[in-house]
Formats: C-alpha cells, structure tokens, sequence
C-alpha cells in the first residue's frame, strides 16, 4: 500500500444521483478510475459532467449513492462523521476555486491553520509554513490578511496550507478558475513544482487548455463517465 | 486560538457588533441602576420603618403587636442593653415607650401616637425627628419636663413654645392618667400623618406618669449595621429570651410595609427579565446573521479538518466575547451614573408636590439614591454572562451542522 507507486485513490462504479424534486440528476454514471502515488491528474469536461461531483467523493465531503470510493486503501464507506473529519484534516489537501481563506486570519495564519489543527508543534509549523512560504513566492506577506492579497496570492496561501502537512492528495477544484492566465500559469507552475520535488499527488479540475496542457495525465469526463484518460511521459 | 479568531470576528462588522455591545451595555445598566435603586431603597425603607417601628430587630410582650396596650411591657435587662459589646452587627439599643394619647390645650384636643425615649439612647441612625425641628430644641436627657409636636399638630392646638400642654392616656390598670408639659418644640417631618399626630416625650416624666419601673418600656429597640441579618439577630434573641418577651423583626412589627416592599422588588424581577430577554434578543439575531452569512467559510473549515464542535465552540467563544465586552461597556457607561446617584441622588420632590411620600403611614425622603447589594450586582453580572451564552447554542450549534459541499459550491 505503501509502495512508491500505489493507488491512493480509487473510485469503484461510482454513481451519484442528485434528486432535485421529481428530477433526478445523474451526476456521475459508473465512474471507474484509480491515481497513484505521485500522479498529477487534471479533471476536465464540460461544465456539469460531474468534475466537482467526483472531487467532493474523493475528498470525503459528500457520499456517493452507490459504488465504493478508497483512500490509500481505506474505504470510506465505513468511516464515521468524526473519522471523515479527521481523515480529511490528516490526508487529504483541498484547494478550493476562490475565497479559500479564514477572513480573519493572516497569510501565515491560514498557511498553517490545518498543522494547528493536526497539533503539530508551533516551532515545527513556522519552519515547514514559512520555507513553503518562501518557495510559493509570499515571503513577506504573511501578515497580510486576505483581503490584501491578490487573487493568485490568495490561491497560493491556499495551495501552502493544502500541502503543509503533507497529504496523501491534494485536491484542486477549478483553483484557477478566478484569476487571470498568466497568475493561472504561474499557480500551476508552482503545482507542477511541489509535485516535482515533493512527490504530491494532484487532483485538479479545469477548463483551461492552457492548464491541461501542465497535466500529465489528463482524464475528460462526459456525462459523468471517463470520456478519455491519456497520460504524457513523464519529463 | 479559536478565542483569538471569535474574537477577531467579532469586529469585522463594527457596527453590527458596537450596537450589539451597547445594547448589552444599555441593558446592564438598566438592570442596575433598576436593581440599585430598588435596593437602596429598600434597605432605606427598612431603615426609616426600623426607626418609626422600633428597629430593625423589636423585643416586646408577646401580645403587644396583636393589641398594643400599656399593660404589656418588657424589661430592658443588662444583658439586651450590652448587647451591641457582644454582637458586632448591633449598633445601638433604645427603649421606647409608644401608644395613643390625646392631647389637649386650652383651645382643643386631638388623638395623637407618643413616642417616649430616652435621648441618652437614641442617635440620628435610630430617631430622625431631629432634623426636622423648627422650633424649640429636642429632648436633652431622659430626664427632661417639656413636650414635642407635629407642627400641624401644634397649630391645631393652637399651641407655642411654653405652652402647657396636657396629654391622658390609660395606663396598665385601664385607669385614665394624665401628664402635663410645656411645648419644647415643633417638628416637621413631611409625613402629613407624623405633622399632624405625632408627639414626643421623655421617658422618665412618662415612666412617672404610668407608674412604670427604670428599666419598663414597650419596645425595646435594636438597630443593625445590615437590615437584612434582622431575622437571625431576631432568633438568636429569642433563644434568649424569657416566656415575657419576644423578639420581631421590623416585617413582623410592619407587615403593610413589608407587604409593600415585597411588591416593589417583584416589580424589579420583572424589569431584570425583561431587560435580559430584550438583550438575549439582540444577541441571538447578531450571532444568527453573522453565523448564516458565514455559511461558505465554515463550509471550507469543515472541509479542511474543523470538527463540528470546534466550530460549535469559536461561535461560543464570539458570544462569549461579546458578552465579557459588553460587560466591560456596561461598567464604562455605568460607573459614573451610579456614582452619581450613590452620592447626590435625584431630587423628586418637584415631582410629587413639594410633600414627603408617605407609604403605610411612613415617611420618605423624596431624593431617590442607589446602592446595590453585591450578591445582587453578582447576580447580575451572571445573568447577562448566561444570557449571552444561551443566545450563542442556537447558532452555535447551527454552525456546528454546516455541511461543506452544499456551502462551498455558494460561490
Ligand atoms: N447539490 C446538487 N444538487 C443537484 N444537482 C447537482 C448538485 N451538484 C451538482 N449537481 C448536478 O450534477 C451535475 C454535475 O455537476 P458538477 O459535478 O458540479 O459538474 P462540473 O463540476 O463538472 O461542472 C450537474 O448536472 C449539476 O447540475
Ligand atoms: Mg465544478
């Protein structure tokens, strides 16, 4: 399980079944897919082809209405509320489309709020923020609030906290949906490093080409089905 | 740190939470001055009851208070009259003869209440006639021959400075004796019912007239540092107490004036509910609108590891804070009104005609002044603490609930 290339995460015939009224709305149909270790995937399709949908699964937010979705070869079917909290605070990374950021909390407050969270000693947590940091281009900012941050600044605090501690995936929904192509460039840039020379895994949906080009392994969904699934080597 | 970050939510809508803060203020200070005001004058009636009755603990004969007559006297023996060297809440002990008389002059005669006392006993604590003499002097020693009158009381007898006048009463045996004295002075208290009917006399020239013995009085007084202890100094004397007497507190021996404080300060409970029901109100709709707009970002912090319970507790820790600061606004907004009031008062007396009030046939100074009883400010203080707390749960809770992925897609 712990192997260098071993799944982390598995999806098993999913479904997701919205039920909106008397409609229902089959988000995603029988979805099949296993990420390894390493592995930096982005998501793309249309808009409502259950990008979003499959994301909230693997990241323990919402619960899919059949079919079985595992964590580093947990299934999370059997977790309690409490242990899916905890999972998500312990393994897994999200980056969310925008305002990601607590208001009230500074840069660094909110770079390290997710280490705080797990306990990790303060002296520990401001050598790991701060080098992160550093290496995403705020040094200086970490006291700035969020409102005096740039979108992409915002986004970068945001992809420093999903990382500080280390999770088995990171999972990016849209992260550069809401800024311009060029800070767009720059925050996968700073995606595609970490995973370079960290080994964490990415998960990322987009509908930039631009960004899916960055993608080495680029899985389309249609309809909430795999469309294609095609990786590039590895550079 | 979800201290720090409840407390930095708290101000990012300032005005939203200075109005909550004032409100809350407002609110204590309400409470306060309405729970001071009550107080104070609740132990300022005790005191001015203890005063007119015969302090706030009465050692009389059993049956006096149903049938107030001559015939049922008490001793005051050494061991009462020291009694202020071996109880530190005893402040001073008086004797005291009263009961109906009639007084008259050549011109006319009108019923009147005697208070007989001995000077040497009583202070400006225990008997405040002094204050409001307008001619003459007051009784130097028990000894004294002269006579004092209400000055309603004196123009209706059409009495002066040195007149004689002649008072009869019935004595122990239900013989009719009389007394007579020449008018030392003439006081004015305000009380219609006191400057019309009231007359004062030393104790010996009585203590002659009624055959009574050194020592025989109809009540004898006991004043209290704390009006409110009156009940344990009172059974603690009647442990004492021989078959002949019996100690009351001053509601025993004035049951309309406490009848009519108890009235009062349940119309001081109410107030206090309603001011933290109208606080708890205000509240609750801040913390609920500030939860309900923040519906996305405790969405993300549920995404990202908070548990429900840590977010259960910082919006806690929000209504915590407001109320400690609201707390602390109430003592900024409240400590020099109350000060104020403490020292000087407010002076009603435009408000009610000039006159004295009189309530159960006791006269009170129309300068209304607070003083708090510090269990009561405790209580206080608690009960914005809780009410404050208890507007939290709801939203609290309500936080605590936030499921993420319907939040967050809320863009
Ligand atoms: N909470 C929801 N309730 C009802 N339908 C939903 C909900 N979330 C998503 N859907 C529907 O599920 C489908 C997939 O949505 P989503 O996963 O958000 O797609 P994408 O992220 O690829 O745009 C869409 O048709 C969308 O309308
Ligand atoms: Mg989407």
């Amino acid at each position: 399980m712990n192997a260098p290339n071993g799944p982390v995460v598995e999806l098993k015939e999913i479904t997701k079944i919205y039920s909106q009224g008397e409609i229902d709305v089959h988000a995603l149909n029988g979805l099949d897919l296993t990420i390894r270790r390493g592995e930096f995937v982005a998501l793309c399709g249309p808009s409502g082809s259950g990008k979003t949908t499959a994301l909230n699964l693997i990241g323990a937010l919402d619960k899919p209405t059949s079919g079985e979705v595992w964590l580093e070869g947990e299934r999370l079917s059997t977790l309690s509320r409490q242990q899916l909290s905890h999972l998500r605070r312990d393994r897994i990374g999200f980056v969310f489309q925008a305002f990601n950021l607590i208001p009230v909390l500074t840069a660094y407050e909110n770079a390290e709020s997710v280490l705080a969270l797990q306990g990790c000693p303060a002296t520990e947590r401001r050598d790991r923020v701060m080098s992160l940091l550093t290496e995403v281009g705020l040094k200086g900012m970490e006291d700035r609030r969020p409102h005096e941050l740039s979108g992409g600044q915002q986004q970068r605090v945001a992809i420093v906290r999903a990382i500080a501690s280390e999770p088995a995936v990171v999972l990016a929904d849209e992260p550069t949906a809401n800024v311009d192509s060029e800070t767009a460039d720059k925050l996968i840039e700073i995606m595609a490093q970490l995973n370079q020379d960290r080994g964490i895994t990415f998960i990322f949906s987009t509908h930039d080409t631009r960004v899916m080009e960055r993608a080495r392994r680029l899985i389309r969904l249609v309809d909430g089905r795999i469309s294609s699934d095609s990786s590039t080597a590895a550079t | 740190m979800l201290a720090k970050m409840a407390w930095r939510n708290l101000w990012r809508h300032k005005r939203r939470s200075l109005l909550t803060l004032l409100s809350i203020a407002f609110g204590g200070f309400l409470a306060i001055l309405f729970t001071a005001l009550q107080d104070r004058s609740f132990a300022d009636f005790i005191d001015t009851a203890a005063r007119l009755g015969s302090g706030h603990v009465t050692i009389q004969h059993p049956e006096y208070l149903e049938t107030p007559t001559l015939n049922r006297t008490v001793q005051l023996t050494g061991q009462i009259r020291n009694l202020p060297e071996r109880d530190r809440l005893v402040l001073h002990v008086t004797e005291r003869i009263t009961g109906q008389a009639i007084v008259a002059t050549a011109n006319d005669s009108f019923g009147v209440v005697f208070i007989a006392y001995d000077p040497a006993r009583e202070t400006e604590g225990t008997l405040t006639f002094g204050e409001g003499l307008i001619e003459g002097e007051m009784f130097k020693t028990a000894n004294d021959r002269g006579i004092i009158l209400g000055t309603k009381l004196a123009q209706n007898l059409g009495a002066g400075l040195g007149n004689k006048v002649v008072y009869t009463m019935t004595d122990r045996n239900g013989e009719i004796v009389s007394g007579m004295a020449r008018l030392t002075g003439v006081i004015e208290t305000g009380a219609p019912s006191l400057d019309q009917g009231l007359c004062l006399v030393p104790i010996s020239a009585l203590r002659e007239v009624l055959n009574y013995g050194p020592n025989e009085a109809t009540q004898i007084g006991i004043f209290l540092s704390d009006s409110r202890r009156s009940s344990l100094v009172a059974s603690n004397l009647n442990r004492e107490l021989g078959p002949d007497s019996t100690a009351l507190t001053w509601d025993e021996v004035q049951p309309d004036l406490s009848a009519f404080i108890a009235m009062k300060v349940g119309g001081a409970r109410f107030m206090e509910i309603l001011i933290a029901i109208l606080v708890a109100a205000g509240i609750f709709n801040t913390l609920f609108v500030s939860v309900m707009e923040r519906v996305r970002e405790f969405g993300i912090m549920v995404a990202i590891g908070y548990s429900a319970g840590q977010l259960f507790r910082l919006v806690m820790w929000e209504s915590l804070w407001l109320a400690l600061t609201g707390l602390a606004a109430c003592g900024a907004l409240t400590i020099w009104p109350y000060y104020y009031l403490s020292q000087h008062g407010i002076d009603f007396s435009q408000l009610v005609g000039g006159q004295d009030m009189e309530i159960a046939g006791v006269g009170f100074s129309p300068v209304v002044r607070v003083g708090i009883f510090p269990e009561h400010l405790i209580v206080i203080v608690l009960a914005i603490v809780a009410a404050t707390l208890a507007a939290g749960l709801y939203p609290a809770w309500k936080a605590g609930k936030v499921e993420p992925v319907e939040s967050i897609s809320l863009v």
